[in-house]
């Protein structure tokens, strides 16, 4: 083929199918590129950056949401590579690209509200935001191992300068810095993983790893004492502390109370939401990839209830760590941390059905633990958020993010603290709330792979005695706003429901509320979460 | 089309008063308390609901060239063909007399020719469908389903709106409209209509912001003061009309229990208006309470005919294409032309039929059945709803003790339509009861009747006496049921509805005349003050005693109504002369109820002033609670105009069960019970005698003559001295008064019994419960010190040392998180370093 006929090919190619299905991480491009513009001819005054942003992050959720429609309607094929077979598109990634559009969407709608970077900042800090957004995006389409760690770093490098965004404190300096040399330890690693993996399995095309793997084994049952295996097996491992590092795992998740101290609260809701969502779409991504080729059953088997133990020691650890913080944004960091562990489960527990050697037989399950770990991020998004959304408008007032600063808050404010004890029972699981619908969907995959593996009813029997655990700090904050007095000299905390703010965390509240009782919703949200987990792991 | 307009238009008239309560308590409790808007929107509401029924019910006979006038009146087709001619011009001529239901007069003889096809389609329909063994309860129903209107088609069922699926278990909201649901209908709402504006007049008292309520007594004497409630008043009153027309409207059995509980909810909230007096909030528990008893059977009968027929509804329900979904109840029990039911031939259990009169087929190829006793108890189980609900023996007590009340409700409540309500649903679920259940019925209403009426003869008050005449009356109609003249007792809850609801109102307009005084020997002598309600009055008196004059046609509408149902139970006793009571004590009841009647009116409006104080303050009502009165007066006159040739009789019965007609000739088990058929009744004796019809005619007016001038002999002359009598009498008088001891009866029977247990449970809890409590109790306590030490030091010692581990594991991590970077980046390196020593040292090689 003549070169110019590949270029050829190459521009009709893009053209035609990959930049249409690049349409939400266009929109957020040409965005940054506008607020820059923006204030490049002094029009920020008139037209603030959170306007631009709101209108990029509507035109990305637009954009998505005409994708999930053509694919549903089913016009076009339900999973196609583009950009050469660097990114794929279903409606797994389109189903990520919805949530972080909207997500997107919230945040920057809080940080209007609670004018966290003023007039001067907001280009800078929007542009990061969204630079941030894409890279997730780009987490949730990766096909290719090298997009996997473009797509982590492209998340990492603009979160690392939001934690940092408030200049003048030094302890926000101090954990941008800590995240920024973590996160480069960690992307080492991870760096080190793939170039095994690319190296002995001569790919870095995931949709390949499975098959290059079962080749390198040879025919037999893969084994650490075949060096090709043992060097694919470090390869993997060292790719998943990579995104261990970005979901705060035990024990990669040093990084993570500091920076969530350091960054404003509505940053660390971005970071613990978002940066969690795109990595966990990848782990799915990476996971279902190697799984499947015959002889490769056991090895992987391992994995899987690796990934459980882990889950397991991370839940816990999270959920008990959290019991002596008196920072809100650090227990809930914390929390987010324990969290991890419990969506986590989802994941083990879809690998160890998909390598049990009778996939095919448990082909609903694993799509339902999929589905389960999509409910669960849909549900967290708006807790969690709703959580952290509280903690900043709070501090508007009171200018502290401890937790006796909200103490007896509800004598003030009751709709910041109703909202905060539905997102807080909600977390920790308790009816009617999304949370617990969440949790029994990740808590019943787990106990369908128990029938496999025996250490996944251990691991059924921890999250449920975390969910124990957990309530105790939960309950302390809540009874700190609820029960105990306000002290007479603590600053007044004004948000009624009927204001831009009190009417954001309620709407949020109600989500979460509806989330877990409005059959509808519900019915909903998991039939759109099963179709999405039905396109990643069908692809075995 | 016409299905559709139909049950839109009572739809309306169904929920246009459930609107006119919400509005009414919410807008009632925001607005003023001197405001008479809610009474006035409640007119409104069950006004317009009038118009609608009326417009349905003229819509109906249209649609059917008004077929049900024009069928011979008892169903003998054939036989009666020359009479029912000569019936048909007369019903047509006298049908300007009412307004609502007659066909217009110019049209009479264009719908002839209709009416005359759809006669033939009537007469002939039963023949064929018998003939192909398909004889179901409306022939013409079944056209109905190829989906074309058909002229002739005069029931018309659906679902209005499904709730619920439970499995198999259909919970719908259904219609069901025949004849006698549009003349329900009709009736409900005129009645009530007129029970509204009366009601406007006699609660003015309410509209103040401080009533004084002078029976009731707070604990230091004074009168209880009280914002006046009158919208609250008319709230419940739409929400009772909204209740009883659902009711009648139900398409099924279960919706027909959700709407019976409704009115029972509303008859609560209305007998305890007052509820601040210890009286009124009495009557209501214990109205409540009674209906729950017969509920209670209501339900039995409910499981017993969800677990055998898998449905509640009454008629079939149709697919998109006109098949038939579901058969309905009343298809599923098959008679066949003698009026028998289809039964097993091995077992004797009856066959559940499909809506073609084919058995249906269980799985296994075996005829669904459902046991003979069972269908009973079905039966029995219903029936005891209605005992409750229509104050039938043994649980009639509440009705009296109902008249706490405010006298509309009485009116309209406790007499016109709910207590009705009952013998409704014995009329709309007739095709269900078998021969035992009738005869029971029979006897129910047979003993009920005379013993009411005995207790009226010596009760004083001028409600109370109603109120017996009231369950006496509903005694008669479930007689008239039970003895298998479905038109006869239904005729008479019309009628009934009409003159009772005219008297309750009269009687109410004295009360508020005489200022709340209800004491008849405290009143005499009130026509000259009083004159139009005292007129009226003797309208209803005469029409509820049955007075007519021989030989001629004049006679109010009470005269018709008894008349069919004493004829009824003749033609019963003479099929089975074992029953004979069934006839002659309702007879002798006919004296009984014109003799207390004649009393009650001679008592209050003629004579002298027994009491001069009422008296002299007593004064007409106002014209808003006269003209009610006036209208009520015409209908309860001249509603049966005709009798059961009439237009009345002929709509009631336009839809009967078709197994009616027949009659049934000896029964399936061993009481061998004939049930005549209604032609008989009416036909000549063989030896060339009056007919059944006109002997019992003639019977039940001479017992009513007797009656009435025997009353007027004791109360409108002065020949007799009542005091003498009733000395002589004392046994028979005080054991009257007492109601038959029936309260004193339940109270040795359930009360005290009742009492003596609940001590016996208080001891035994007291004694040896508390005991083994307090036991119990001091042994915790014991435990619980020991438990104490354990916990504070044993338990707590863990809890504390795992809190304390985990403060420590946190504070540890703190130590390691001070942000020392070097460290921080030998983690991961010690962290990816343990787990490749994991890794090597677990996982597979």
């Amino acid at each position: 083929m003549v070169f110019s006929q590949l270029i050829e090919k190459l521009i009709q190619e893009t053209t035609t199918s990959s930049l249409p299905y690049f349409g939400a991480e266009l929109c957020l491009s040409v965005t940054i590129v506008l607020m820059l513009l923006v204030r490049l001819f002094n029009a920020d005054r008139w037209l603030p950056a959170y306007l631009v942003a709101v209108l990029g992050a509507f035109a990305a959720l637009w954009c998505t949401y005409s994708q999930s429609a053509q694919l549903n309607s089913g016009s076009v094929s339900d999973s196609q590579t583009f950009f050469g077979g660097m990114l794929i598109q279903d409606l797994f990634s389109v189903y990520f690209r919805v949530f972080l559009s909207l997500f997107v969407l919230l945040t920057i709608a809080l940080t209007a509200l609670t004018g966290i970077p003023d007039i001067e900042d907001g280009p800078d800090f929007y542009s990061l935001l969204l630079g941030s957004t894409i890279g997730m995006m780009l987490m949730a389409s990766a096909n290719n191992l090298l997009i996997l760690f473009l797509g982590i770093e492209m998340t990492s490098v603009p979160s690392y300068a939001m934690v940092g965004f408030l200049k003048g404190r030094k302890t926000s300096s101090e954990a941008a810095l800590k995240y920024v040399v973590y996160g480069a330890g960690a992307a080492g690693v991870m760096l080190y993983g793939i170039s095994l993996l690319a190296g002995v399995l001569g790919t870095t095309d995931m949709s390949l790893l499975a098959v290059r793997l079962s080749e390198a084994a040879g025919g037999q049952t893969a084994g650490l004492a075949d060096p090709e295996i043992r060097a694919v097996t470090l390869g993997v491992l060292l790719v998943m502390v990579g995104l261990a590092f970005k979901l705060s795992l035990v024990p990669f998740h040093f990084w993570c109370p500091d920076a969530f101290e350091g960054a404003s609260a509505e940053v660390a809701g971005f970071l613990s939401v978002a940066s969690k969502a795109g990595a966990f779409a990848l782990l799915v991504r990476f996971c279902s990839a190697l799984s499947g080729a015959a002889g490769t059953e056991d090895l992987l088997m391992a994995f899987g209830v690796s990934l459980g133990v882990i889950a397991c020691i991370t839940a816990t650890f999270g959920n008990l760590a959290a019991y002596n913080q008196n920072n809100l944004k650090r227990l809930l960091a914390y929390s987010t941390i324990a969290h991890a562990g419990y969506m986590l489960m989802a994941v083990s527990a879809m690998m160890v059905m998909q390598n049990s050697g009778h996939a095919q037989l448990y082909q609903v399950d694993i799509q339902k633990s999929v589905e389960g770990l999509l409910y669960y991020l849909a549900v967290y998004l708006f807790m969690n958020l709703g959580a952290f959304a509280v903690i900043a408008l709070a501090r508007n007032y009171t200018f502290s993010e401890e937790i006796d600063s909200v103490k007896g808050l509800i004598s003030q404010s009751p709709v910041l603290c109703i909202s905060m004890m539905v997102c807080m029972f909600s977390l920790v699981g308790i009816p009617p709330f999304g949370g617990f619908f969440a949790k029994l969907m990740i808590f019943a995959a787990a106990l369908k792979a128990g029938e496999i593996h025996w250490f996944m009813y251990v691991v059924v029997a921890i999250g449920g005695l975390n969910t124990v655990l957990s309530l105790f700090y939960y309950i302390r904050v809540l009874k700190t706003m609820f029960l105990d007095e306000r002290p007479a000299q603590s600053r007044a905390v004004p948000i009624r429901l009927f204001s831009w703010e009190g009417s954001f965390v309620a709407v949020l509240a109600l989500l979460v509320l509806l989330l877990g009782t409005l059959p509808r919703l519900m019915s909903g949200l998991s039939a759109t979460a099963n179709a999405a987990a039905h396109a990643v792991v069908s692809q075995l | 089309m016409v299905g559709e307009t139909l049950r839109n238009l009572l739809m309306i008239a169904w929920l246009l008063p459930l609107a006119g309560f919400a509005v009414e308590i919410f807008g009632g409790f925001w607005g003023t308390r001197q405001s008479k808007l809610a009474a006035w929107l409640a007119v409104g509401c069950i006004g317009a609901g009038f118009l609608c029924s009326a417009s349905a019910l003229v819509i109906w006979g249209q649609s059917n060239g008004w077929a049900a006038l024009h069928r011979g009146g008892h169903g003998d087709h054939g036989a009666a063909g020359h009479d029912s001619h000569e019936h048909d011009s007369h019903g047509g001529a006298e049908g300007h007399q009412d307004p609502h239901s007659s066909p217009p007069a110019t049209e009479h003889g264009a719908s002839e020719v209709n009416s005359a096809a759809a006669t033939h389609l009537l007469t002939v329909a039963p023949a064929v469908s018998a003939a192909a063994g398909m004889l179901i309860q409306e022939p013409v129903a079944a056209d109905a389903s190829a989906g074309e209107a058909v002229s002739g088609q005069t029931v018309f069922s659906g679902t209005i709106y499904s709730l619920a699926t439970f499995g198999d278990l259909q919970l719908s909201i259904d219609y069901y409209i025949d004849s006698l649901t549009l003349v329900m209908f009709t009736m409900v709402t005129l009645i009530a209509t007129c029970i509204h504006l009366f009601a406007m007049g006699y609660m003015s008292d309410e509209l103040t912001e401080e009533y004084v309520d002078h029976h009731a007594h707070l604990s230091n004497g004074h009168h209880v003061h009280r914002p006046g409630r009158f919208y609250r008043f008319f709230a419940f009153l739409s929400l009772f009309c909204f209740a009883m027309l659902g009711l009648v409207l139900a398409g099924n059995i279960f919706q027909v229990f959700i709407f019976w509980e409704l009115v029972g909810i509303c008859s609560f909230l209305l007998i305890g208006f007052y509820t601040e007096r210890k009286t009124a909030s009495n009557a209501a528990n214990k109205a409540f309470i009674m209906n729950r008893v017969g509920d209670f059977g209501f339900l039995i009968g409910l499981m017993v005919l969800w677990t055998f027929f898998g449905t509640f509804q009454f008629g079939s329900t149709y697919a998109a294409d006109g098949s038939v979904a579901q058969a309905g109840l009343f298809e599923m029990v098959h008679r066949d032309s003698h009026g028998k039911l289809l039964t097993d031939a091995a077992t004797g259990d009856v066959i559940i039929t499909d809506a073609s009169g084919n058995a249906q087929l269980k799985a296994d190829g075996q005829a669904r059945t459902i046991p003979y006793y069972l269908l009973v108890v079905a039966g029995l189980g219903v029936f005891a709803g209605c005992i409750g609900k229509s104050a039938q023996f043994p649980l009639q007590t509440w009705l009296p003790d109902a008249m706490e009340g405010p006298t509309p409700v009485s009116a309209l409540v406790h007499s016109a339509t709910m207590v009705a309500a009952g013998v409704y649903l014995v009329g709309r679920f007739y095709p269900m009861f078998v021969q035992e259940v009738l005869l029971t019925i029979a006897y129910v209403g047979c003993i009920t009747l005379f013993m009411a009426a005995t207790i009226a003869v010596v009760a004083t008050d001028i409600k109370k006496v109603l109120a017996y005449s009231t369950i006496s009356q509903l005694g008669y109609m479930m007689l008239g049921l039970g003895v298998f003249g479905w038109g006869a007792g239904l005729f008479h809850l019309i009628t009934h509805a009409f003159f009772k609801s005219l008297m309750f109102l009269c009687s109410g307009s004295v009360i508020h005349g005489c200022h709340h005084e209800q004491e008849m020997p405290k009143m005499g002598g009130l026509l000259k003050k009083m004159p139009i309600t005292g007129l009226t009055m003797l309208v209803g008196v005469i029409a509820i005693s049955g007075l007519a004059i021989p030989g001629t046609p004049i006679a109010f509408s009470g005269f018709h109504s008894k008349d069919a149902v004493v004829a009824s139970a003749l033609g019963f006793v003479k099929a089975n002369p074992g029953h004979f009571l069934l006839f002659f004590v309702p007879l002798l009841t006919a004296g009984i109820t014109a003799f207390y009647m004649f009393r009650l009116w001679f008592f209050t409006f003629i004579g002298k002033p027994r009491d001069r104080h009422v008296y002299d303050h007593c004064h007409e009502s106002p014209a808003i609670m006269t003209v009610p009165l006036l209208v009520l007066s015409v209908f309860a006159a001249f509603c049966a105009v005709g009798g059961e040739e009439g237009v009345l009789y002929k709509l009631i019965t336009g839809d009967q069960p078709a197994h009616i007609a027949e009659g049934i000739a000896g029964g399936l088990s061993a009481s061998g019970i004939t049930l005549p058929n209604a032609h008989s009744i009416h036909a000549p004796s063989e030896s060339g005698g009056l007919s059944i019809h006109a002997q019992a005619g003639a019977w039940a007016l001479l017992a009513a003559f007797a009656g009435a001038l025997i009353a007027y002999v004791l109360y409108g002359t002065e020949l007799v001295n009542l005091h003498e009598v009733k000395q002589q009498l004392s046994g028979a008088h005080s054991f009257l008064m007492n109601k038959w001891h029936f309260d004193e009866l339940y109270d040795g029977l359930f009360m005290r019994p009742s009492h003596v247990i609940g001590k016996c449970c208080a001891w035994i809890d007291r004694t040896i419960f508390d005991g083994i409590l307090h036991g119990a109790a001091q042994a915790t306590v014991v435990v619980s010190k020991w438990d104490r030490l354990f916990d504070e030091n044993v338990v707590d010692g863990f809890v504390n040392l795992l809190a304390r581990a985990t403060y420590s594991v946190g504070d540890s991590f703190k130590t390691i998180q001070t942000g020392r970077l070097r460290q921080y980046v030998m983690f991961i390196v010690v962290g990816v370093v343990a787990l490749f020593a994991v890794l090597f040292s677990t996982f597979p090689r």
